[in-house]
């Protein structure tokens, strides 16, 4: 059984952000009711040529274990149907801009007075109050305004847009508030609007530059560098873009890297005598290193430094996790079928539980694909009446 | 001004054994949430409480004091537990008999010299929910690697996927960049505070799920918000910082700072000529074609640039947002900090802390029922909150008891 069993979920959100955050509850055993329509299906479903390809971009890795619904929200008899579909939800949950839930006939002030104990969520750039609630944004903006961009970067370059990992950061940040409320749901019977704020997230992930900039102290971009390790860094390998992290937190871990480069001569090196003087010197430190990693094969590296208790990795590209054989074992990567029998990896739920189960049941949801056990089973629609909306295009 | 709400979790107790981001975060993310979450430490106090970055000293003769654990325990209690001792191992477990989940990133191979091993607390603990964040994870084969933030966010596939944009363009032959901070850590610690909420939720259907064990990877974790990468393989593409710019737009020079500016949309292109002031080479007939405006990315980029250098940062994204153009100013933190939104959201509580005075914390990034939640207090003094272990003592023939209050 999944830990969220039972908990049922109309899902209104679009791109990416908020359907991540339900795509994580789904996997999570949480039933998930996507709702499009023909008309405004998900930007994310359609084809965008600005990543390159023709088919839809991002839509399997935010929408696969979903149901599938179409209602059409512009007609006042799918905003009812949508209603009755909330009313026999726990959660519902949106990503439009602040103010078009309530345009269609159903913010939170209507839907909770349907149903008290409705948890719902909403995901926005800026939240849904403030002086800058209706500003429209993506990723890297969410990361501009919330330092994260600025802080991020080189230290004589410029700041570093945050991409689809900062949406995803959203969606999982929500996942976590609303969870949060439902737990109060279903411990006091009383419902929440749950209001996620991107921008906010981003700060959040560098909340300790916020604390210390409120202290008077100014945090700035450092590139690679860390405050008190050194070694510290990304270093090239023997093989052509092929990088090596080490990072180096103790003297211990010192001498264990050095006599891992059959360099423990450097331990008598007065520039590298202890980590204030390492840090000191760090160019000459790197030059150092760069000239042991620079004949290594990296993930060779990898074992021998982890075996020597150094905190290394290889800077990993997407093929090198597809392949991961520890990534594999834990379930977080597994291999899923496409509707033309092709195979492909994909990303389980990044949680292990010891006694409930989780991850993906099923794939993308082809539009409209679950109308049968929604509309029929859950709502009690006859085919009369559904084939009605249909034809009035509500169901559409 | 802005309203406060309590805490959703309010009535639950969380104990919080941790050395790291990830562990505290996910600690400080349950805690701002309602839980009452306490941190057991050693004598010497958490690892955190000596972790750069340290706030500037409030007098002479003030100790160091970290920005980084202010902010990962600012709201949360301290108990001092001596786990190398049996007393402190036994004063542990009772911080755990009133706790309905124990957030751990101690190491696998120390965790039962320390009487914090899984299945030592099943046995004496069986309700109690065990959440264990660590680098690799608690199982697979490299489940007792070593990995801090830099090479857990490399190991996770972002780090190799940065720079990108202009700062790929000024330098492509450096090495792949981390993101600022604690980044990959601190996703570890969204999922665990997601994984413990949902082992709770399953606690409550019956006794068969109480207990759970919940095991966090933080390189786990920053794959999953990396998703898009996996799924971009999947489609026959692999993502490399130096291809995966967006073609125009991205970060941009402005006079007195930088801008990010992003238009997928067309009439967001449209918005950007107008703000532009409709120059000759933007409404040439032919860059209507958005397919014609991708492939020629590089010279509008050129233009956009040039343009961008004679603007002012708060002028022109003022503009740009009446418009409709999607663009926003890379602030620095003490803009946020100053910011009119943050503030009239209450994203800033300031609070007490012990050896650096008050100051503004952030609290969390999400309202509920339109008010914005409160920080308890600053973070702990170290054993500030001793005298829960005295409480705990009195309570023990109580029946299990939801806050140790």
């Amino acid at each position: 059984m999944k830990p969220l069993a039972g908990l049922r979920i109309a899902d209104f959100t679009v791109h990416a952000a908020g359907p991540f955050c339900t795509h994580m509850l789904s996997q999570l055993g949480a039933e998930c009711i996507k709702i499009e329509s023909s008309l405004r299906p998900d930007i994310f479903r359609k084809p965008h040529p600005v990543y390159g390809r023709m088919g839809p971009a991002s839509f399997d890795q935010v929408a696969a274990n979903k149901l599938s619904v179409r209602i059409n929200l512009k007609d006042p008899r799918g905003v009812d149907l949508a209603k009755r579909l909330v009313a026999v939800s726990d959660m519902a949950a949106e990503s439009f801009r602040p103010g078009v839930m309530q345009r269609l006939g159903l913010g939170y002030d209507v839907l909770s007075a349907l149903k008290p104990a409705l948890v719902m969520l909403s995901v926005s750039s800026s939240g849904q109050s403030g002086p800058d609630s209706h500003f429209a944004g993506y990723a890297p903006l969410f990361g501009a305004w919330g330092a994260l961009g600025s802080l991020t970067g080189y230290a004589d370059g410029p700041p570093v847009e945050m991409r689809h990992v900062m949406d995803h950061s959203v969606g999982m940040n929500a996942a976590v508030a609303a969870l949060a409320a439902v737990y109060r749901m279903r411990a006091t019977g009383k419902g929440s609007h749950v209001d996620v704020s991107a921008r906010e997230v981003a700060s959040a992930l560098a909340g300790e530059a916020m604390l210390l900039a409120a202290a008077g102290g100014e945090p700035a971009r450092m590139g690679n560098r860390d405050h008190e390790m050194a070694p510290h860094g990304v270093y090239p390998t023997a093989q052509d873009d092929r990088w090596l992290t080490i990072a180096v937190r103790g003297q211990e871990q010192w001498l264990a890297l050095l006599a891992a480069m059959g360099r423990r001569e450097l331990g008598e090196d007065p520039r590298f005598r202890d980590a204030a003087a390492r840090l000191r010197n760090a160019a000459a430190l790197d030059a150092q290193i760069e000239s042991w990693t620079g004949t290594q094969i990296a993930e060779e590296a990898v074992v021998r430094l982890q075996a020597a208790g150094i905190a290394a990795s290889l800077s990993a590209t997407t093929a090198d996790l597809a392949r991961d054989v520890h990534l594999r074992d834990r379930g977080t990567i597994v291999d899923v079928h496409d509707a033309d029998g092709k195979t492909r990896a994909a990303l389980s739920v990044p949680i292990r539980f010891s006694r409930s189960e989780a991850g993906l049941a099923r794939g993308t949801p082809m539009l409209g694909e679950d109308e049968d056990y929604v509309f029929g089973e859950l709502l009690g629609m006859n085919a009369a009446a559904r084939s009605e909306l249909i034809e009035s295009q509500v169901i559409y | 001004m802005t309203n406060h709400v309590e805490g959703p979790l309010n009535g639950l107790t969380i104990v919080e054994l941790s050395s790291g981001a990830g562990a505290a975060y996910a600690g400080r993310l349950l805690s701002t949430l309602g839980a009452h979450t306490v941190l057991a430490e050693p004598p010497g106090g958490s690892l955190l409480r000596h972790r750069p970055p340290f706030l500037p000293p409030s007098g002479e003769g003030a100790g160091e004091v970290s920005a980084l654990f202010a902010y990962l325990a600012a709201g949360k209690a301290s108990v001092v537990c001596d786990l190398a001792t049996v007393a402190g191992r036994e004063d542990l477990h009772r911080l755990l008999e009133t706790a309905d989940a124990f957030i751990c990133d101690v190491p696998l191979a120390q965790r039962a010299g320390l009487g914090v091993d899984e299945a030592g607390l099943r046995a004496t603990h069986p309700h109690l929910i065990h959440v264990s964040v660590l680098p690799y994870g608690a199982s697979g084969p490299h489940a007792d690697w070593h990995g801090e933030e830099i090479n857990l966010i490399h190991a996770s596939g972002e780090g190799f996927l940065l720079p990108n944009g202009l700062s790929a363009e000024m330098f492509p032959d450096r090495p792949p960049l981390k993101i600022h901070g604690h980044f990959a850590e601190m996703q570890g610690g969204v999922v665990a505070a997601l994984g413990a909420l949902a082992a709770l939720l399953a606690s409550r259907q019956g006794e068969g799920t109480a207990g759970e064990a919940v095991d966090v990877s933080i390189q786990d974790a920053a794959l999953a918000v990396g998703a898009f990468a996996i799924q971009r393989l999947g489609d026959g593409s692999l993502e490399h910082r130096l291809t995966r710019s967006f073609k125009y737009g991205g970060v941009l020079e402005c006079a007195d700072g930088y801008v990010q500016l992003l238009t997928l949309e067309e009439r967001q292109w449209t918005g950007l000529v107008e703000l532009m002031g409709r120059p000759g080479w933007a409404t040439a007939p032919d860059l209507a074609d958005p397919l014609e405006r991708s492939r020629r990315g590089a010279e509008i980029n050129e233009r956009i640039r040039a343009w961008s250098r004679t603007q002012l940062t708060a002028d022109v994204v003022a503009r740009a947002q009446t418009l409709g153009v999607p663009m926003g100013k890379y602030a620095s933190p003490a803009e946020v900090l100053a910011g009119a939104h943050e503030a009239a959201r209450g994203l800033f509580q300031s609070v007490d802390i012990p050896g650096a005075g008050p100051a503004d914390v952030l609290v969390a990034p999400f309202h509920l029922d339109g008010g914005a939640l409160r920080l308890r207090s600053g973070p702990p003094a170290l054993g500030e909150h001793q005298s829960i272990l005295s409480g705990n003592r009195r309570r023990e023939a109580a029946p299990r008891a939801v806050g140790a209050r």
